[in-house]
């Protein structure tokens, strides 16, 4: 039986010539045993029975058969060819690993940055339509400023400005005493009006927020818990809703809790209160202490908004000179304000991470097109024994899809140790950074990024390899491929890493050196060896400016005598600490009014601060015992506010008008003394102006400007922290029911104020390493690849008497060129581009020549030593043998 | 005694298809050829209904076919086992033994 190869009929004409074969046969058989032919033909039809269906049914099942069929072979190919791929990758591991590697660090690390910035700006607030939701502030002198009561109640009023919005509430925080646990704690809540729910459209979880009725004063007390409180104090008991929470030592009734999504920032209000204000409140422009949020109506846009608002605040500071001096308004969305500086911060380290990422698959294109060059032989003898171009294609694909995978995977795993790291690691106060995490999305980016770049830059290189003329390939044996063409191509991407890297670089070296700036810094005081806490006391029994007064100053006396003890101070607000006011102040001889004042911080002060904390005098005198209540009123100022006052002038018994008294009674202050400078907003912001009064002549409204809150400050002998049984007995034995806390020495609370820096300095040093590592591992592969081709060359030039000295400069000079290149281009890139950094630097310029000389040159290093390596096996090479293996 | 079951249970045709084929490759008329005689007229089935449960025994990867010539020089389409149906024909025949086992234990309890 002779087989007929390769000869596979169509479906149709197999199922009649194999049913045509079975009747030929039967009729055969019947004519051999003597039927006529005729009668034989009708047999055969009858035992065959219903032929048409046969047929019909033989045909569909054939269909079906060769569908299955080729389905099997199709999958055992992809088999073969996914076997095959992860063959090769395993085959050449130097190769996959250099491949993994770099695509799992680039994908890694975009991922993780890019879950950061899906929490952080892309994933709006818990807030319907949020972008109607706008922040209306007050504007003065350019700066956002708060909104006053009465302002805000008018504005409300306005019969031209209502329109534009279907809500406009309002809220303001303050610390309350949280009682009912093991210690008295501190705890951020929020007084808002019932309109502020409305304009939010958020519904609680459990129970209601408060109505309009109770919304006034002297109406029931009543609280709304955030969610977190809810978790945290009452363990998400869901009977809430008959508890009661004490506050400030009274009982507040529960009526709701809000959903988890309302917890804005990390360090948001933990309950809200009724605003109630009082008709006196209503009435007062003065004091701007309110944050205004308003939901723009249907159809209304910020621009008519703003139009219409704008007429109301100038009458407003027509009728109320004095309160509102030249304020106007300002009208931007909600966000903005959430997401503020975080959102340039992580935009540029979005883009240092798209550098990283660009710089792998730089390398990635080098690697696959050394090797699509090294496969040219591979594929040529392939095709030849009958490969189909499509199954070659098929089967680089799967090469690719296994890279690519792999390398996803990997990402991933990095992906995730980057962004605990980053959660951990990141400064306080990053909104919503503690809900980045690996979500869908970002998966998809992940390997959407790994197979693009493995496909674009191993398809490219494998679409030529197989469109080389076979031929020619075989030929020539030209088995390590790729013409100048090509070469031209890797020179160019080690340029481009190159410039990528410095230009990585440079931004990381400027901002070390402003970590470092910063950190030598004299931030104006000596904070080693002083601990600090903060002290509150409740309005009920310590509302009289008096008892207040007497209460500090009794802590202060217990503290003095206590062991240990060196020097002890109380202070409204230590530098970088919270707390703190703003007052205006009038220099004598100026009409008393909003246009003359000078802003600055003020700071009530016990006897003894200064020289606690190491604040220097530079003109005048401190306060002294005899700066007491009905004594001439003394102030002290930095020289910052000084020179702002009096520029030019010594300032020392000039007359200031402020925080309290009338037009008819200024109540003038005279400056005794000026201390010198404290960066007591960082090290990296700008002196402000401040002024000093003492405790014992403290403005009576003063107690309520910073809640009868103080700073023990006490500077010992020995480890400060030690000290804190002190600070507690000290605050104990005047009323146990007191709590303290933000307990901490001045070192930390100083370097606290710079985790923001270190943290963004550290992260994009990371960035910048990753992304030099990930260059030099380019430039080694390229010189390496030089080397394998020109090794004959090498072997001929060093028969005919060249030296290693003279090989090894050729390689090297071989290698830097497009290093050079790559310099001279990332050069003109960060000079371009530093100046986004502008407003991160301290004491180093965006364009500071010593930063990219040095970078510069360390990158000539490091391209010089990545290609020391190929080109001392360059000078190894033998001649003979080197022209033998061609 | 009642006529014998003319009808083939079901699966019945495709183990004895499977059985025909352990001998070698064989075209389908002659599997028709070898029903008939070995099984006389106790299994009467219509020739045609031999080729659909070919062509369905081939999708299932159980036999598989080439074109051949027949002895008498005639181009013929030439079936034989794959391990796929071997093994299929020795799950057929331990199910039909306890089948046989069980019923024939059944009548003569009965009986």
């Amino acid at each position: 039986m002779a087989r007929l190869l390769f000869w596979k009929p169509k479906v149709e004409d197999e199922v009649s010539d194999e049913l045509a074969f079975h009747l030929e046969m039967r009729v055969r058989e019947l004519v051999e045993r003597g039927m006529p032919p005729e009668a034989a033909r009708a047999e055969a039809l009858r035992r065959f029975g219903n032929l048409a269906g046969v047929a019909d049914a033989c045909r569909s099942e054939g269909t079906r058969r060769d569908r299955t069929m080729r389905r099997t072979e199709w999958l055992g190919e992809l088999r073969q060819d996914l076997a095959y791929g992860c063959r090769t990758l395993l085959r050449n591991p130097g190769f996959s690993v250099l491949a993994l590697v770099t695509l799992g660090i680039g994908i890694g690390a975009t991922t993780a940055i890019f879950s950061a910035v899906n929490a952080v700006i892309l994933q709006p607030l818990d807030v319907p339509a949020v972008g109607r939701v706008m922040l209306i502030s007050e504007e003065w002198h350019g700066l956002r400023s708060n909104v006053s009561v009465g302002n805000y109640i008018d504005w409300t009023a306005a019969n031209t400005a209502r329109p534009m919005f279907s809500a406009m509430g309002t809220i303001n925080w303050g610390n309350f005493t949280l009682t009912g646990g093991d210690q008295p704690e501190r705890v951020l809540g929020a007084r808002a009006n019932t309109s502020y729910f409305r304009v939010m459209q958020v519904a609680p979880q459990i129970g209601r927020v408060f109505s309009e009725e109770e919304d006034r004063p002297g109406g029931p007390r009543v609280v709304v818990l955030s969610h977190r409180l809810w978790a945290r104090r009452f363990a998400s008991d869901s009977a809430v809703l008959r508890q009661t929470l004490p506050l400030n030592g009274q009982p507040y009734q529960i009526i709701g809790v809000m959903p988890p999504g309302f917890d804005f920032t990390a360090g948001t209000e933990e309950f809200w209160l009724p605003a109630a204000f009082t008709p006196e409140q209503r009435a007062q422009h003065d004091e701007h202490y309110l944050t205004v949020y308003g939901r723009l109506a249907p159809g209304a846009t910020r621009e008519a908004a703003d139009a219409m608002l704008r007429p109301v605040m100038k009458g407003l500071s027509e009728r109320y000179p004095d309160a509102n001096g030249k304020n106007t308004i300002l009208i931007e969305p909600m966000m903005a304000q959430f997401v503020g500086d975080a959102r340039q911060q992580l935009w540029l380290v979005l883009g240092a991470v798209a550098l990283v990422m660009l710089i792998a698959c730089a390398n990635v294109a080098n690697l696959l097109l050394a090797r699509g060059a090294a496969r040219a032989r591979e594929f040529a003898i392939r095709a030849s024994i009958g490969a189909g171009k499509s199954r070659l294609l098929r089967q680089l694909l799967a090469e690719s899809g296994v890279l690519a995978l792999a390398a996803a995977v990997g990402g991933l795993g990095v992906a995730g140790l980057v962004i605990r790291t980053l959660v951990a690691a990141a400064p306080p106060g990053v909104p919503r950074l503690e809900q980045a995490r690996l979500d869908p999305a970002t998966l998809a980016f992940a390997l959407l990024l790994s197979l693009l770049s493995v496909v674009v830059f191993g398809l490219a290189p494998a679409l030529r390899a197989a469109a080389t003329d076979l031929q020619s390939t075989l030929r020539t044996g030209q088995s390590r491929g790729g013409g100048t063409g090509r070469d031209w191509l890797r020179q160019g991407l080690v340029t481009a890493e190159v410039a990528l890297a410095l230009v990585l670089l440079v931004a990381a070296t400027l901002l070390v050196r402003t970590a470092i700036h910063l950190q030598r810094l004299d931030p104006g005081f000596e904070p080693r060896g002083v601990v600090t806490a903060r002290l509150s006391l409740p309005a009920e029994g310590y509302a009289a400016p008096e008892s207040a007064r007497q209460a500090f100053e009794t802590v202060l006396t217990n503290l003095a005598a206590a062991p240990g003890v060196g020097r002890a101070a109380l202070v409204t607000q230590v530098p970088m600490g919270p707390g703190g006011s703003d007052n205006g102040l009038v220099p004598e001889g100026k009409p008393l009014n909003g246009e003359n004042a000078v802003g600055a911080r003020f700071r009530l002060v016990s006897l003894g601060y200064f020289t606690t904390m190491g604040i220097p005098v530079r003109r005048g005198r401190d306060f002294t015992p005899d700066d007491r209540a009905g004594a001439p009123r003394a102030m002290v100022v930095n020289e910052t506010l000084a020179r702002a006052l009096f520029p030019g002038q010594d300032p020392i018994g000039k007359r200031v008008a402020c925080c309290e008294g009338a037009r008819e009674d200024p109540k003038w202050k005279t400056i005794v003394g000026v201390v010198g400078d404290v960066r007591s907003q960082g090290p990296d912001q700008a002196v402000a102006t401040e002024f000093f009064l003492p405790i014992a002549q403290a403005p009576d409204p003063a107690w309520t400007w910073v809640g009868r809150t103080m700073n023990l400050v006490v500077r010992g002998r020995g480890d400060p922290l030690a000290l804190t049984p002190a600070l507690r007995e000290a605050v104990r034995r005047v009323d146990p029911g007191l709590p303290l806390y933000r307990i901490g020495t001045m070192e930390s609370v100083l370097s606290g104020s710079l985790v923001a820096v270190r943290f963004r300095t550290a992260l994009l040093a990371a960035l910048a390493g990753i992304g030099l590592l990930l260059a030099m591992v380019g430039i080694y592969g390229v010189v390496a690849f030089l080397v394998t081709r020109r090794r004959s060359e090498i072997g001929v030039r060093m028969a005919l008497g060249a030296s290693p000295r003279d090989v090894l400069r050729l390689v090297v000079g071989q290698g830097l060129r497009p290093v050079l290149a790559g310099i001279v281009l990332g050069g003109v890139a960060a000079f371009a581009t530093t100046r986004l950094l502008a407003s991160w630097l301290r004491g180093v310029t965006p364009t500071d020549p010593t930063t990219f000389a040095g970078v510069a040159l360390a990158l000539v290093a490091v391209a010089i030593a990545a290609s020391l390596i190929p080109a001392r096996r360059a000078t190894r090479v033998q001649a003979v043998e080197a022209m033998r293996a061609d | 005694m009642t006529q014998p079951q003319a009808d083939l249970l079901h699966g019945t045709l495709d183990v004895l298809v499977l059985k025909t084929l352990t001998w070698g490759p064989r075209h389908g008329y002659a599997i028709a050829r070898w029903l008939e005689g070995t099984s006389g007229e106790a299994l009467r089935i219509e020739e045609g209904s031999l080729y659909p449960a070919l062509y369905r025994m081939e999708r299932k990867g159980w036999i598989t076919a080439d074109w051949g010539l027949s002895e008498l020089g005639r181009k013929a389409k030439f079936y034989r086992l794959t391990p796929a149906g071997r093994a299929r024909l020795r799950q057929e025949i331990a199910a039909w033994r306890r089948l046989a086992g069980v019923v024939g234990h059944i009548l003569e309890a009965a009986g």
